[in-house]
């Protein structure tokens, strides 16, 4: 059908226009970085006597190209890896604690919405202790499950999976319980009418209903997947992905000030690719759907 | 009509129905309905807001039990004749699923019961000429307009080939123009397949024009308070609605409603 076909020739676009405009931000970003610290007070300066202009020294801001180029320098105590290498290393093993804890959660997650949607106890009992988990730390948590974990002699990555899920299946349960809910009255009393039992309705009309309020949620939970690994790789130690690699530079930031924002742009980078899984499933889930359904 | 006189395609006997029983925001829904329908016949509610039509409609349809009163439907309990699918229901939106294709919408009453696929897809086809939209299987429900949606879903409340359908407002939603080329349709498919028809409307020429029989309800609690029978023939088009007959109808209908409106404080019925 050609309307099809030209309505994905305009997503396309839009995606290519989305692209740009990200870029363009980037790139502005970037100037009034170095705009500032052109301009800026080398020393910082005060406002009502609290100090918050922040100093324009390459120590606390490194020109974007000397953090840019700080990705093809050596890395110090990796041979004669350099930086960007070491960090792609880095990040492909913090993405594989990210997505196992994403999957794990998302399960979690959406188990919780069916067993709340199907019992009302369930959901009047369970909610408010869920959202109160949420309230947690994760440092708090993070030693903790490494007991566990070791009790049940788990290699040591099951940790930052576990708490990367432990993050994760939080907005998949909400969102997946608001989806849930959302098929419409008179869609449940025809499946009613056609007899149709529980499950069956769950399959053939819940769960499609629910998807396009569950993207959100999944969208929350890939970002936060990325974010529960790091954190838990700084406050364990021991694995070595880019939360590491954020606190083994930061140790070297008199001699290599830029080498800290290497570290942190590979962080950020990675929440963009669990950010994009989400946005490419939901492409191809909701490719049938109508526009504003999305 | 030709069919023997105990087993009617439904059958209410003294149907009640009180929500929040007991409690504060208690409604008699409806009070001591009695209610019979023959096989091919096409019988109408009509009432004011509140009047109870579709409850009845529910309670037929087994969505809802009556707190009072037996409900039977093609000589079965309510119960029986729901899990037998011995019904299809079609309502004010369409509530097709936009996630399927139009056929695959049409298929979902069938995919339950469990037919295979191509005896599905044939069925599918077979309807969609019924309704006068053959190639329009393969399109998504939200590219086709109200009125094509409409037809889609009773399309697939047909596509079992039950007895017996059952309407609450279908054409509620649709333009002036469109709901009365809608209503020749209908007789036509109903013509076409026999079918029993149990139709919930606010508007009196709609009810007039389609039915065999107009049921008038009567709200606080609901009852039914007049039964008209339409004798227009069977063969309606757009030359009935022009008939003497069928205004000295609609009058008579308006009449039984507003001697609601004199005691009770008729709300929402539409005179166009």
């Amino acid at each position: 059908m050609s309307a099809g076909a030209s309505k994905r020739g305009g997503l396309a676009g839009r995606a290519v226009k989305r692209a740009a405009l990200l870029l363009a931000a980037l790139g502005l970003a970037a100037v009034a970085w170095e705009v500032y610290k052109a301009i800026g007070p080398e020393q910082g300066g005060d406002i009502l006597g609290w100090r918050i202009i922040p100093k324009t020294n390459d120590r606390v801001m490194p020109h974007v190209w000397e953090m840019l180029a700080e990705f093809g320098d050596p890395a110090i105590g990796s041979g004669d890896q350099l930086v960007w290498q070491v960090l792609l290393g880095y990040a492909w093993y913090t993405l594989r604690m990210a997505l196992a804890g994403f999957a794990f959660g998302a399960a979690i997650g959406i188990v919780l919405a069916v067993l709340m949607t199907r019992l009302r106890i369930v959901e009047r009992g369970l909610l408010p202790y869920l959202v109160i988990s949420q309230t947690i730390p994760l440092i708090a948590l993070a030693p903790q499950v490494t007991v566990i974990r070791g009790s049940l002699d788990l290699p040591q990555w099951t940790s930052a999976a576990a708490l990367a899920a432990f993050l994760s299946f939080f907005p998949i349960t909400v969102s997946t319980l608001r989806g849930l809910k959302a098929a419409p009255a008179e869609s449940l009393e025809l499946m009613n009418s056609y007899a149709a039992g529980w499950w069956t309705t769950l399959f053939k009309l819940r769960f499609p209903s629910a998807l396009p309020h569950m993207i959100p949620g999944l969208k929350l939970a890939a970002t936060a997947s990325v974010i529960g690994v790091i954190v838990t790789e700084i406050t364990l130690g021991g694995l070595r992905g880019v939360g590491f690699a954020t606190i083994d530079y930061s140790q070297k930031v008199t001699s290599q000030p830029a080498s800290v924002y290497a570290a942190v742009f590979a962080a950020a980078a990675l929440g963009l690719i669990m950010f994009g899984l989400v946005v490419a499933s939901e492409a191809l889930l909701m490719r049938h759907r109508p526009r504003e359904a999305t | 009509m030709s069919d023997s006189p105990d087993v009617h395609a439904v059958e209410i006997r003294g149907a009640s129905m009180v929500f929040n029983d007991g409690g504060k925001g208690r409604v008699a829904a409806l009070d001591d309905v009695d209610l019979a329908v023959r096989a091919a016949e096409f019988v109408s509610l009509i009432g004011p807001s509140g009047c109870g039509k579709s409850t009845l409609l529910r309670l037929i349809a087994n969505l809802l039990e009556p707190t009072a009163g037996d409900v039977r439907v093609n000589g079965k309990p309510a119960e029986q004749a729901r899990l037998d699918q011995d019904y299809g229901m079609a309502f004010q939106k369409s509530g097709l699923f936009e996630w399927r294709t139009v056929a695959k919408n049409i298929e979902l009453p069938l995919e339950l019961k469990g037919w295979d696929k191509r005896r599905r897809a044939e069925r599918a086809q077979e309807m969609l000429e019924l309704v006068k939209l053959p190639d329009r299987g393969e399109h998504r429900p939200w590219e086709l307009s109200g009125g094509q949606q409409q037809r889609i879903a009773i399309a697939r409340a047909l596509a079992s080939h039950p007895p017996l359908l059952l309407m609450d407002e279908p054409f509620g939603a649709l333009d002036e123009m469109t709901r009365e080329h809608m209503q020749s349709e209908l007789l036509q498919i109903c013509a076409a397949t026999n079918t029993t028809v149990v139709f919930v409307t606010h508007s009196i020429p709609e009810a007039v024009y389609l039915s065999d029989r107009v049921v008038v309800m009567s709200a606080g609690p609901g009852r039914i308070t007049d039964t008209i029978d339409v004798d227009l023939g069977r063969n309606r088009d757009d030359d009935t609605r022009e008939e003497d007959h069928f205004y000295q109808k609609i009058t008579e209908v308006r009449e039984a409603l507003r001697g609601l409106e004199v005691s009770a404080g008729a709300r929402g019925i539409e005179d166009r």
